[in-house]
């Protein structure tokens, strides 16, 4: 392509054909005033302020929307121009009401900077009041049109960016506005209340609606959202010490200035009341505060006794997949050095574990195989066990951009119709658990069709033909009945995928959660291997449900591998290590997180350290866990709340929030983000990596490093795929991945679709039906994540608008179900499984198919948790949390009042 | 907004028999819009998230084209449509006397209907014969020249419902 020539302010700039003049002035550092431009949208050319002239020939063109050509002489600041956007903002301020005075958009209004800085006053005009404020009762975002420039921005954003549908323009001529259907408010719409359009808005039109949260920040810093896998990037406004708004951030290679509603108005609970701000130790079963010294002395007195009575592996240590990498790294170097045990895990087992192993044994690595740019470019999309728009919002926006702007085809695999169904070619409405067969079935068809890529299969993989053996008896008619997919269906679908030149896979707790787990993560894995998507073109997507989760298991949290996935019972792996901590390791596997727990109701393990978890509402059979506890007989647990952990401890050491500590978080695609100090930690809380450092320091065993930075300097030096790709420093935002994408050796990436360890490897798995609901338990229950809520609960129940908006549990029913038992919406209904029965209400809800229940597990009120039993997948150890056969009864007002349910 | 005692029952079986005819076709919406407005006589508010997704369009994009062509309703129109002129000739002749007479007459606002669907209120701008100011068309007849009396001889006879 040739470059064109222009002369911009006297001065000649070149740029490719197609390059706008505004991208041409920004790219030369000229400024050109814009309301309704953004980098991230298409542009419209719709507020006429970011007019220049081109000199030749006196033309004011529209800088944004008009491409250079060449021989243009233009000038961005003649005098025409001035003049006509100085009446072109007048015009604006002159429908603008009085109220902009004491709007709460304060600095942020870019129509209030703009005319500041064109020395235009704000009074001198005539206004006609028009206050168009809509009535509406959610807590998040208020709309006042009357400040509207119909700058289209945040249609733009609803429908660009988040592709969410919730607003456009409505009526013509002097009365459009930016609508909802039918003029309601957002919380009668598709809105999800992703904050994005009150980000972009150039006004005071769309606002947070909380005055709390409204005014001008002091300082800005960049960090990376604690909720989910997706690893969003956020700017964190901060005002007397405290955090008072978020942004997205519009440079972010994730979200691409987005967030959803978690990272837009989820943040408050770093300033809950409920904060634990001083360490606390048990004296005769009550809490009393103490001092750092007192406390940590006490724990490692207490660490030490145990140890040299019992022997180490009578010690053992839970990570956190919500605390950075750095911390991650020094616990297990804590747990195996100074501890001296293998004993250590983290609650990613109950949600990815599966993953790890199922991907390991055959692509040979262990995670996400693509960039997320990636999935937003691929032919083909199918998600299977996931319900992205919940659980990670960033992927399923990337999701629909692809669907809605390149042409990208979905199928989904889902018992339930989700608003992401609205975008299926097709979906396939599958019976709980029988994921297998349908995969396998689909394997058959694209190899009986020979659609296959052949010659990725041959020159890539081995055992085809073994494991394409082991798909005979998944005939289209076996699968059908197995799965009640209709054969037609199954067979557009293997066409659909056999056929595309590149495809995506998008998996989540769906999968990993279901006792078959790993079978299922490996019949994928066969699949994208079979249409040559592994390692190169589209890949496999593993969604992870905490902030951290891959970086919790690529530091080595885990009972079985060092930091970077090195097997503990290797002499070599160990030696490493030995050598860089001068310490000798221990070589037994430990016990993974249920069976420390096992061992702790048995007596065997009697001391343990808990970092930021509370396993008692993150686990199966609380009231087993709960046990397990209380049988210990030293527990230190570090948290930001009180939860039940919290309570059963011995020494409680308070841990600061993400937003008081650097480090870095690991997303589901590999990308390290810099996480960085916005605030003072609150009262005498502490980062998790000092609380470490000082007990192992307490312990007689110091580790020497100075502040994060110096930790991933070292993991970086430990880990291979960690080399190189970190964020160097904190203002890049581990934006660094694009650039290492695929194709630089040593990253965690395929190095031009290589697979690690030379060959992928198909792997045969048969069908294991779920065990048949019995004894009346007619209802199969599936649990998952929540729009409002995350995880247990213990952060977005702290956040005050997310509460205020979703109080309560619920449990989806299906219509005709809800019929037959004669249940209307919020309706008090009883839970009953083999485990245990917990009280909810009722919501009639068409997204489910006859048979099936949906209740989300963020409300510790309503532990759905105590209706699963342990049944645990065998091969990753990972207990079946995701679906289980209940049966419901009615509460009545008797039973209520007799308590007695 | 009209306001409805009832909605006329629309027979949605027919829609979802025109939406389908007309899915995935990328230039479809605005034929399907006026095919299912010639049927029901207007476009349900209901139908549109099923148009849309038919067309691969949001809900709310759909009702943007709908309220942006002033010949479709989303709401049930009466059998006669009665346009009273608010252009400048016909304001300053006393257009706006002329359309609260007719308000009375129908016990409706602008954009109603009347409750047994006989009649339509709207406003327009000049319609073309200032001459005649001030004026109103009733379905396609024009009546210029209007004052009380005319009005009373056109709607007078009308019992409201
Ligand atoms: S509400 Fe804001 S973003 Fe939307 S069109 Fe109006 S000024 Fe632009
Ligand atoms: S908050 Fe998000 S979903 Fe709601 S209207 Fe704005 S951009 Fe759309
Ligand atoms: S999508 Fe995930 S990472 Fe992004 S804002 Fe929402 S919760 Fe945070
Ligand atoms: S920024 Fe170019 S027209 Fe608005
Ligand atoms: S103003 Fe009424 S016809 Fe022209």
């Amino acid at each position: 392509m040739e470059a064109i020539t222009i002369v911009l302010n006297g001065v000649e700039v070149s740029g490719y054909p197609g390059t706008t003049i505004l991208e041409l002035a920004r790219e030369s550092g000229v400024y050109i005033p814009t309301l309704c431009n953004d980098p991230n949208l298409v542009s419209i050319g719709a507020c006429r302020l970011c007019i220049v002239e081109d000199e030749r020939n006196g033309a004011l063109l529209a800088s944004c929307v008009t491409p250079i050509s060449p021989g243009m002489i233009i000038n961005t600041n003649s005098p025409r121009v001035l003049e006509h956007r100085k009446k072109i903002l007048k015009l604006m301020l002159a429908s603008h009401p009085d109220s902009c005075l004491v709007c709460d958009k304060g600095n942020r209004c870019q129509l209030r900077k703009l005319a500041a800085e064109m020395g235009i006053g704000l009074v001198e005009f005539q206004r006609i009041p028009q206050s168009d404020t809509i009535e509406e009762v959610n807590p998040f975002i208020e709309r006042d049109l009357s400040k509207c420039i119909m700058c289209g921005k945040c249609i733009r954003a609803d429908q660009e960016l988040v592709v969410e549908g919730a607003i456009d323009y409505i009526h013509r001529g002097a009365s459009v506005k930016a609508a909802t259907l039918n003029d309601l408010p957002l919380e009668k719409s598709e809105c999800t209340f992703c904050g994005v359009c009150v980000a972009i808005c150039p006004t005071g039109a769309i606002m947070e609606k909380d005055r709390a949260y409204t005014g001008t920040a002091t300082t800005m810093v960049t960090s990376v959202c604690p909720y989910c896998g997706c690893g969003c990037a956020i700017t964190l406004g901060v005002k007397d010490g405290k955090i008072i708004y978020t942004r997205p951030v519009p440079e972010s290679p994730v979200s691409r200035g987005t967030l959803c509603v978690r990272g837009s108005y989820g943040y408050d609970f770093i300033h809950s009341k409920e904060r634990l701000n001083k360490p606390l130790v048990k004296v005769n079963g009550d809490f009393q505060e103490a001092t750092w010294e007192e406390a940590l002395a006490l724990a490692a007195e207490n660490f030490k006794r145990i140890k040299e009575i019992y022997g180490p592996d009578a010690l053992a240590v839970f990570g956190s997949p919500k605390c950075t990498n750095e911390e991650n790294y020094l616990l297990q170097r804590f747990a195996r050095g100074v501890l001296g045990t293998n004993n250590i895990d983290n609650s990613n087992r109950l949600y990815c574990a599966a993953s790890l192993t199922g991907l390991g044994v055959t692509v040979g690595y262990a995670g996400t195989t693509g960039s997320i740019n990636y999935l937003e470019r691929s032919q083909i999309i199918l998600v299977i066990g996931a319900n992205p728009e919940i659980s990670a919002p960033a992927v399923a926006y990337a999701i629909k951009r692809a669907v809605k702007f390149n042409g990208a085809k979905l199928i989904i695999i889902d018992p339930r119709y989700t608003p992401l169904s609205n975008f299926a070619q097709i979906h396939l409405r599958s019976s709980v658990g029988t994921d297998v067969p349908l995969l396998n079935g689909l394997a058959r068809i694209i190899i009986n069709e020979k659609k296959l890529d052949e010659e990725f299969v041959t020159r890539m993989t081995d055992n085809f033909n073994n494991w394409s053996k082991s798909l005979e008896k998944y005939t289209a008619v076996y699968v059908e009945k197995t799965t009640g997919i209709p054969k037609k269906d199954i067979q557009t679908a293997a066409r659909l995928l056999g056929e595309a030149e590149n495809t995506s896979i998008v998996y989540g707790n769906g999968i990993t959660q279901q006792a078959n787990g790993t079978e299922t993560v490996i019949a994928i894995a066969n699949l994208a291997m079979l249409t040559g998507n592994a390692g190169r073109r589209g890949g496999i997507f593993a969604l992870q449900r905490h902030n951290n989760a891959r970086g919790a298991c690529d530091m080595g949290v885990v009972p079985n591998f060092l930091p970077g996935y090195l097997g503990v019972n290797d002499t070599q792996n160990r030696q490493k290590f030995e050598g860089r901590w001068n310490v000798k390791l221990p070589a037994d596997n430990g016990l993974t997180a249920l069976e420390m727990m096992e061992a702790a109701r048995k007596g065997k393990v009697k001391g343990m350290f808990i970092m930021g978890e509370n396993p008692v509402a993150s686990f199966p059979q609380p009231k087993l866990i709960k046990e397990a506890l209380t049988s210990l007989e030293f527990l230190v647990v570090t948290d930001m709340f009180p939860g039940e952990a919290v309570r059963l401890a011995s020494v409680v050491l308070p841990a600061t929030s993400f937003a008081e500590k650097e480090g870095t978080f690991t997303n589901f695609e590999g990308r390290i983000q810099s996480v960085r100090k916005a605030i003072i930690p609150f009262g005498d809380s502490r980062p998790d990596s000092e609380i470490i450092m000082q007990l192992s320091l307490a312990m007689g065993s110091p580790m020497l490093y100075s502040s994060p930075h110096q930790v991933m300097e070292e993991i970086e030096e430990m880990v291979p795929f960690y080399h190189k790709v970190s964020p160097k420093d904190a203002d890049t935002m581990g934006l660094e991945m694009g650039e290492v994408d695929g194709d630089t050796p040593g990253t965690r990436r395929f190095y031009k679709g290589l697979f690690p360890s030379g060959f992928g490897r198909f792997q045969p798995v048969d069908f294991t039906p779920l065990q048949e609901s019995k004894n009346g338990y007619n209802f199969t229950l599936i649990t998952g994540s929540s729009r409002y809520h995350f995880g247990t609960g213990a952060w977005s129940q702290r956040s005050s608008r997310l509460r205020r908006f979703s109080p309560e549990s619920f449990l989806e029913i299906n219509p005709a179900d809800a019929k037959e038992l004669g249940f209307k919406d919020e309706d008090k209904i009883q839970i009953i499984s083999e485990q245990g029965e917990i009280s909810t209400s009722a919501k009639v809800s068409n997204v489910l198919p006859k048979g099936l229940l949906y209740m989300a597990d963020s409300f510790p009120q309503s532990p759905v948790r105590e209706l699963f039993g342990t049944v645990i997948d065998p091969r990753s150890k990972t207990p079946a949390l995701k679906s289980c056969a209940v049966r419901l009864e009615r509460i009545t007002a008797d039973d209520q009042a007799k308590g007695n349910p | 907004m009209t306001k409805l005692k009832e909605t006329p029952k629309i027979n949605l079986k027919e829609i979802d028999k025109i939406v389908e005819s007309r899915r995935n076709k990328k230039w479809g919406l605005i034929p399907m819009l006026q095919e299912i407005q010639e049927r029901a006589g207007y476009i349900p508010p209901e139908v549109i998230p099923r148009v849309a997704y038919a067309v691969g369009l949001f809900p709310s994009q759909v009702q943007a084209v709908i309220t942006f062509y002033s010949q479709l309703y989303t709401h049930p129109r009466g059998k006669n449509i009665v346009r009273v002129c608010r252009g400048t000739a016909c304001h300053v002749r006393g257009g706006k006397t002329i359309l609260k007479l007719v308000k009375q007459h129908l016990g409706i606002e602008e954009d109603e209907t009347t409750d047994d669907m006989e009649y339509t209120l709207e406003t327009v701008a000049c319609i073309g014969v200032c001459a005649l100011a001030p004026n109103l068309v009733v379905n396609n007849n024009i009546h210029g020249n209007m004052n009380p009396k005319k009005v009373a001889a056109i709607f007078g006879n009308y019992k409201g419902s």
